[in-house]
């Protein structure tokens, strides 16, 4: 089968400006679906990498009593010492700690009123070597004399709010996402069949003086997979500027530091090879229903 | 060249289009194809073509057995047939020279050879003037003779026409035929179905008759209507009354009258 370039190239260029707005509006639904794709894609990717920061972060929590003694407060310490799943540990004193509890309570004055640094509990701040022991090593703690409270702090309550968010986030845009993917597709689909019937004479005296299938079928199907390539470009430029604003909200609300490129540029490269192949299995499947070659 | 063994082919049960025919026409035949509408005729065009497969029988073309080619193979079958029909199949929105070239360009041919090849055929067939014409410029016969080159220009074994002077006038026809014969000079075998009587009793070739599917009669250098007579006669018969009386009434049409000025003139 000799497929001359220039033939093709032609072929299918003419075909795209014959049909252009059915190549349109499958080019836009193209696009519109797979920039969702790719904002689901790198929200899904920024939220993994925070939450992964938040888990490392474990840390754990001795609340003291505020009356506990210094003879208390020693023996703790050499709990800690003797620990050996601890690394480090901070000693928060009164002062120390009111001062955290001001921040922590800065939504509600009647408490903070109520507050005195005397009152405040002191607290050994530790971090542990692995996270998923803090419970177990917290245990520890509860019930020594002085101790108000063995407490495995984890970023907790937040990071499961977050999770839960962004997963319903997520499945509504892919929802979203995946209807709209094969919208485009079945118009790439009516596209191509529109092109197919537009050059059914063509097609004919293709057949009739011995066009092999595949000669007849290439500039079809390159004309499907060049629409989903067309919308998947647009779709990766918004994803570009979607990810600038997603790299302004992590700054802004998160710790986690901004998306690597890498994982940019893969999510693009996701975002381009959907959009070819809802393209070819577009035209693949209005070839061979339409074009009985 | 083509051989048909105990043909049968049928689209509905029962009624068959074609029906046990079995006949051979070798290399550089020139052969009519007659026989009323509906007797068969473009059955037996489509099945040479692989358009359609016999149910029974087999069919040679070129030394192979064309029911058993691989699909994919078929578009190799088409480059050793060229085929017309009545209405030209043309691409109104090529010139003359595209639509010949298109059908070299779709078998891959290197567009040097295209180029000579275009210009070498139009001018054969008497056009070589109006190579950047489009179809809709050009006189039926023209039309027809862009449709020969077309089917012509890749040097197929084998032409398929099938009522190529159906749509033109006699004189028209008759420049067709000539060009027809030519062809068929070079070794080409062609194959013609058709209602024009006078061209078929001028001409003299071989004539394979068909109704409803059966072959009735395979005539060298025979004549539309069949030697003993049988077919004509019977189709006069019936028409001659009916025509007859209808002329009378057309007679007293003021219509007719103007018709038959213009003839005149």
């Amino acid at each position: 089968m000799a497929v001359s370039f220039d033939y093709v190239a032609k072929e299918t260029a003419a075909n795209l400006w014959r049909n252009r707005v059915m190549a349109l509006a499958a080019v836009l639904t193209v696009a519109v679906s797979l920039s969702l794709v790719g904002t689901a894609l790198l929200l899904r990717q920024v939220v993994n990498r925070q939450i992964s920061q938040w888990s490392n972060n474990v840390s754990l929590q001795v609340f003291m009593n505020a009356d506990a003694t210094p003879q208390q407060l020693s023996e703790i310490r050499v709990l800690i010492s003797q620990e050996p799943q601890i690394t480090g540990c901070t000693y928060l004193d009164h002062e120390a700690s009111y001062l955290q509890a001001k921040q922590v309570l800065a939504g509600e004055p009647t408490a903070l009123e109520a507050l005195t640094p005397a009152i405040t509990p002191t607290v050994f701040r530790c971090q542990l070597q692995n996270a998923n022991d803090a419970p177990a090593v917290a245990a520890i703690f509860n019930g020594v004399p002085g101790v108000f409270q063995g407490h495995a702090q984890y970023p907790a309550q937040s990071v499961r709010t977050m999770q839960r968010i962004t997963n319903i986030l997520q499945v509504v845009l892919l929802a979203i996402a995946i209807v709209l993917l094969i919208s485009s597709l079945v118009l790439i689909l009516n596209a191509i069949r529109m092109a197919i019937f537009a050059r059914r004479r063509e097609v004919s005296v293709m057949k009739l003086v011995g066009a092999t299938n595949w000669f007849i079928r290439i500039p079809f199907m390159l004309e499907g997979l060049v629409q989903g390539l067309i919308g998947a470009i647009f779709a990766a430029g918004i994803v570009l500027l979607s990810n600038i604003g997603v790299n302004y909200l992590v700054r802004r609300y998160l710790s986690s530091s901004t998306l690597p490129l890498g994982q940019l540029i893969s999510t693009e490269v996701v975002v381009v090879l959907i959009g070819v192949v809802v393209g070819v299995v577009g035209s693949t499947i209005a070839v061979r229903r339409f074009l009985d070659v | 060249m083509i051989r048909f063994d105990d043909v049968t082919k049928s689209y509905l049960p029962g009624i068959d289009a074609l029906a046990h025919i079995s006949l051979e026409i070798d290399r550089g035949e020139f052969v009519f194809l007659v026989g009323a509408s509906g007797s068969g005729k473009t059955t037996f065009l489509k099945l040479l073509l692989r358009e359609e497969t016999p149910d029974s029988g087999s069919i040679w073309v070129a030394g192979r057995d064309i029911g058993r080619l691989a699909p994919a193979r078929i578009p190799y079958l088409r480059r050793n047939i060229g085929c017309v029909f009545q209405d030209f199949r043309l691409l109104p929105n090529k010139t003359v020279a595209e639509n010949v070239a298109f059908a070299l360009e779709v078998i891959g041919r290197p567009r040097g050879v295209i180029k000579t090849q275009v210009t070498q055929v139009l001018d054969l067939v008497g056009l070589g003037q109006k190579m950047d014409r489009r179809p809709h410029e050009l006189s039926g016969g023209e039309q027809q003779r862009v449709a020969i080159a077309r089917a012509f220009v890749n040097r197929p074994l084998l032409l398929l026409a099938d009522e190529p002077t159906g749509n033109l006038d006699p004189a028209t026809s008759s420049g067709i035929m000539k060009l027809l014969e030519r062809i068929n000079k070079t070794e080409t075998t062609v194959l013609m179905a058709t209602h024009d009587v006078g061209i078929v009793d001028e001409m003299r070739r071989r004539v394979i008759q068909l109704e409803h599917g059966h072959l009735v009669r395979d005539q060298a250098r025979g004549i539309y209507g069949d030697a003993s007579g049988t077919q004509l006669r019977g189709f006069s018969s019936i028409s001659v009354g009916a025509v007859s009386g209808d002329d009378e009434d057309l007679a007293s049409m003021p219509g007719r009258q103007t018709r038959a000025r213009r003839g005149r003139r």
